[in-house]
């Protein structure tokens, strides 16, 4: 058996400055347990109380789609795969990343949609938002992914940023990064 | 007769409906999957008593501090549906207390406000 190389996985997280971090199958209740454990962990370093709100409903909005995805795709409970970094960089902005394996053409439509909103300014943003609200809910009662994306646009600093990666078995691995 | 009363969890707000002062509360968090199973019950409740023939008013007191964007769409629907009221003559009226620590919730009150025509009050909490 090999040996996890458990201080490898410790240098890089201390490397990218990782606070929280977590990879597996992810529940309704483990995504309120991390997102308890990072609110508590940002009030203890005294983070300003709105970088706390917007990097905690970052994270909300990122979570639950991965577990949407899963669900759409009829997925187990268990199948729902997600994994989710936030950091805070150097020039005290965090960041706020998640992953999961996804249909390369769900992937390439997801990228695509996040390469528009990178184009968008603010008041852009807001517009679009407040459209998509409008739109009618999908037929299982969700508001779709989309409108998790505007959010998260609408409140990271800098526009999104997307990579999707072939994997073996002819999945990628989709990673979005938004930065508070 | 006909209140409501459905109890905060983690991800959910306390929700408070009474039928005979017309006090509809909600306060907490709402983070749920799927904001429309948790909403429903309040949205029926509010349709039923928007068509009350004796005019009682509707009085709306959030103190709800964080809401996933499900959340926010199945607010708008109530706020819609306010809206829809008022203009149908109905006396109703919203406030929402935010501690002023958390101008998130406040920003996010005054959007919904944009589109609303009824008396609708965003009033920080003393203290903190």
């Amino acid at each position: 058996m090999k040996t996890i190389d458990l201080l490898g996985l410790r240098d890089s997280f201390a490397e990218h400055r990782v606070l929280l971090c977590f990879n597996g199958p992810i529940s309704k209740s483990l995504i309120e347990d991390i997102g308890n454990a990072l609110r508590g962990y940002m009030e203890a370093e005294l983070a300003p109380a709105n970088a706390t709100m917007d990097v905690f409903a970052v994270y909300i909005e990122m979570a639950q789609n991965i577990r949407h995805y899963s669900r759409k795709r009829g997925d187990s409970d268990l199948t729902a795969i997600a994994t989710l970094a936030i950091a805070r960089e150097e020039d005290g902005h965090y960041a706020v990343s998640a992953g999961n394996l996804v249909d390369p053409e769900d992937g390439e439509r997801l990228v695509a949609t996040i390469e528009a909103l990178a184009r968008l300014d603010k008041p852009a943003l807001k517009e679009s938002y407040k459209r998509r609200l409008r739109e009618p809910r999908c037929t299982d009662g969700h508001s779709g992914a989309g409108l998790g994306l505007l959010d998260i646009a609408r409140k990271s600093s800098q526009p999104l940023s997307a990579r999707l990666t072939p994997q073996p078995g002819g999945r990628c691995f989709f990673s979005l990064q938004a930065t508070i | 007769m006909d209140d409501l009363c459905i109890p905060a969890t983690a991800s959910s707000p306390s929700v408070s409906a009474i039928w005979d002062t017309g006090l509809v509360q909600l306060a907490g968090d709402s983070y749920p999957e799927n904001s429309y199973e948790l909403f429903a019950p309040l949205i029926a409740w509010l349709e039923r008593y928007l068509l009350r023939e004796d005019d009682q008013p509707l009085k709306l007191e959030l103190g709800l501090l964080y809401l996933n964007t499900s959340s926010v769409k199945s607010m708008m629907d109530i706020f819609d549906l306010l809206e829809e009221a008022h203009r149908g003559g109905r006396t109703l009226q919203v406030t929402w207390h935010y501690s002023p620590r958390n101008e998130r919730v406040a920003e996010l009150a005054e959007e919904f406000r944009e589109d609303c025509s009824f008396p609708f009050a965003i009033t920080p909490l003393n203290g903190n």
